[in-house]
């Protein structure tokens, strides 16, 4: 299990938009992935978990990946975030 | 007649269509077959992913991009491995299709209901919308076919779902009433989208209005005339052509440069208060951004803004301007606005505080950091630097200073930014519109923060009920700030930009152009308007008008006057 503290730099956090592309991008790895965020654990697989945990511009996750292609997962995960999620 | 939420301009007079919501009641049923039974939800979910792609496309025509983007994220909703995977499982588990439907998305709409994030709550309706649309395929329920409407449709509704407006042909639909929804609903987003004038939050509207009325929609004003009789036909009739007539004329406006009756040419910009306005601002054909204030990167969080944070919002707005100016005006916050981590205290007096400049160059960190994101940002477009509040030089000369200091620092990086990036000031103090002439000879340019120099000029709280009756822009005192800020910056070769709200104003546009303003920076609705008051006026024409104008003693008389010849 591999895992790294990421700061959201987009001005609207975790919204439809980015939440949805970076479930996309999550779905393709095998193992398990998790934004821990607030005490809890959240599946980045699935957009609706995402949105319901309403991450706001400036909050710090902990990206938490588990499984055979972790080190990629949380490679993409983490650069994807610090890149601003597209926006 | 009825009232409401006056969601989309323009008026409508047509029969009445009311559009029911669907009674999505069903008895849950025992599952015998499993198999068959969750093949019957995937049956369903596929036909639910056609439908919605077909009204997608066809929202991407009727009301925009945007618009059709929203519905296709149902189709990603439906697909979240939260989603499907675990109403499967119900299903496995012995529930019915509807019922297992039904349990999932409830559970999935009761918890962004209760954020507290805007958004996030805006999404609950959109899951609302999916339940809907999948509890009626599974039921055998035909939605009302709204493209079937006749010519002159007033649609009635609980609210309008995006799978609606699909449906929804813009030249039969004259109109849209609604018992729920606010300014920022969907209903509300799609209706001026589609440029159908809209009602919202019309209390009771589907128990008081019955198919085949007549009805008359003011979405101007958010009434709907019941029962209209010949006279309120023929009235809301004209000003229905009249409306559609000054908005197609406006539209004639678009694309043109901003110029004067005589060939003077003006540079037309927008005020924006985050990145995504700077996408409205060219959407409305704005020249670029006279004014971005920066406050919403420090407010509504629990630690400042990072420098990298700040720099991906400036540098959005500068990519959207796409090489158009962007004046950036530094942190304008004071004691009067909720900003805990900053520490500071409330103040008796917050207008006339610790705020604005004066805060910043006392936090010089802070304040550098903001400055270092604003010049990272200056190498993706033509970002120029404002401070507000400024009331001695010596303000400007510091001000000054940390921007050499932030680029030597980013020199000594390797960061790239533009070496000669403008910085100017926002006059707004009565003190700044005094040493106009000392500060035009230190500053790249000016913009006139009408709104606060007339309340300092004025002494007058425009909140205040029993002083309010001051606070104008056509106070001869304020006129006269105005008239000598322009005139000193003119007489330095600067810019002068006004970003106030004064500068939309029809009756200040001809003496700003008289005075030799450069630029008017107003909010995105008004472009189009500005620009054609100032096609109106020929440079002579003004000077006649300021000329009168600067002799008179009084505000009545002014505004008088001006009312006549504008």
């Amino acid at each position: 299990m591999v895992s790294k503290e990421v700061t959201l730099v987009n001005a609207q956090g975790f919204h439809m938009r980015p939440a949805s592309m970076f479930a996309a991008a999550m779905a393709k790895y095998q193992c398990d992935i998790f934004l821990k965020f607030n005490g809890a654990n959240h599946n980045a697989k699935s957009l609706l978990n995402i949105i319901a945990a309403c991450i706001k511009c400036g909050s710090t996750v902990e990206v938490i990946c588990d499984g055979p292609d972790e080190n990629e997962a949380l490679a993409e995960a983490v650069q994807l975030i610090e890149s601003g999620l597209g926006e | 007649m009825l009232k409401g939420i006056g969601a989309s301009e323009g008026y409508g007079i047509g029969k009445i269509m009311i559009v029911e919501e669907h009674t999505l009641e069903y008895t849950p049923h025992a599952v015998n077959d499993v198999e068959a039974e969750v093949k019957r939800y995937r049956d369903a979910v596929a036909a639910f992913i056609e439908q919605t792609k077909e009204q997608a496309a066809a929202l991407r025509i009727s009301a925009g991009e945007k618009e059709a983007e929203i519905m296709e994220g149902h189709i990603q909703i439906i697909n979240d491995p939260a989603m499907g995977t675990e109403i499967e499982k119900l299903i496995e588990a012995g529930t019915c299709a509807e019922a297992s439907v039904e349990q999932m998305l409830d559970m999935f709409i009761n918890i962004f209901s209760m954020t507290d994030d805007d958004l996030t709550r805006q999404r609950a309706s959109d899951l609302k919308d999916i339940k809907n649309a999948l509890l009626s395929i599974l039921l055998g329920i035909n939605e009302v076919k709204i493209s079937d409407a006749p010519a002159g449709t007033v649609l009635v509704a609980k609210e309008v779902t995006p799978s609606m407006t699909a449906g929804i042909n813009k030249d039969n639909i004259v109109g849209i009433i609604t018992e729920t929804g606010s300014q920022t609903s969907h209903s509300a987003i799609l209706a001026r989208a589609m440029e159908i004038p809209a009602v919202l939050s019309v209390p009771n509207a589907l128990s008081q209005l019955s198919s085949g009325e007549q009805v008359i929609v003011d979405g101007s004003c958010g009434e709907v005339v019941t029962a209209p009789t010949e006279e309120q036909i023929a009235d809301y009739t004209a000003r229905r052509d009249a409306f559609l007539r000054e908005k197609r004329e406006l539209e004639m406006f678009r694309g043109r440069r901003t110029i004067s009756a005589s060939g003077e040419e003006y540079e037309l910009c927008c005020n924006i208060g985050s990145p995504k306005d700077a996408g409205k601002a060219m959407e409305a054909d704005g020249e670029g951004v006279g004014l971005f204030r920066t406050e919403f990167l420090f407010m509504d969080r629990t630690a400042l803004p990072t420098e990298d944070e700040q720099f991906e919002a400036y540098k959005a707005a500068a990519v959207i301007l796409k090489g158009k100016p962007l004046i950036i005006r530094t942190l304008d916050i004071g004691g009067d606005k909720e900003i805990p981590y900053l520490g500071l205290e409330k103040e008796e007096n917050p207008f006339m505080g610790f705020r604005a400049i004066r805060y910043c160059l006392k936090n010089r960190d802070m304040f550098k950091s903001q400055i270092k994101a604003i010049l990272r940002a200056s190498a993706f477009g033509d970002v120029r630097i404002m401070f507000p509040l400024i009331t001695a030089v010596e303000e400007l000369r510091e001000g000054k200073a940390l921007v050499e200091e932030a680029k030597d620092y980013l020199r000594a990086s390797g960061i790239a930014f533009n070496e000669n990036i403008p910085v100017g000031v926002m006059t707004e103090t009565a003190a700044s519109g005094v040493i106009a002439d000392l500060l035009a000879k230190e500053a790249d340019f000016f913009s006139i923060g009408t709104n606060d120099l007339t309340g300092y000029t004025m002494a007058c709280d425009r909140g205040n009920s029993d002083v309010s009756y001051l606070y104008s822009p056509f106070q001869p005192s304020v006129l006269r700030m105005i008239k000598s800020i322009i005139e000193n910056g003119v007489r330095e070769n600067i810019p002068v930009g006004m970003c106030g709200e004064a500068a939309a104003n029809p009756m200040m546009i001809p003496l700003l152009m008289s005075f030799g303003l450069t630029e008017f920076s107003v909010s995105s609705v008004s472009v189009l308007k500005v620009r054609k008051n100032i096609a109106k006026w020929t440079k002579a024409e003004a000077d006649e008008v300021a000329a009168k104008v600067m002799s008179m003693a009084t505000e009545a008389e002014v505004v008088e006057y001006l009312s006549s010849v504008v």
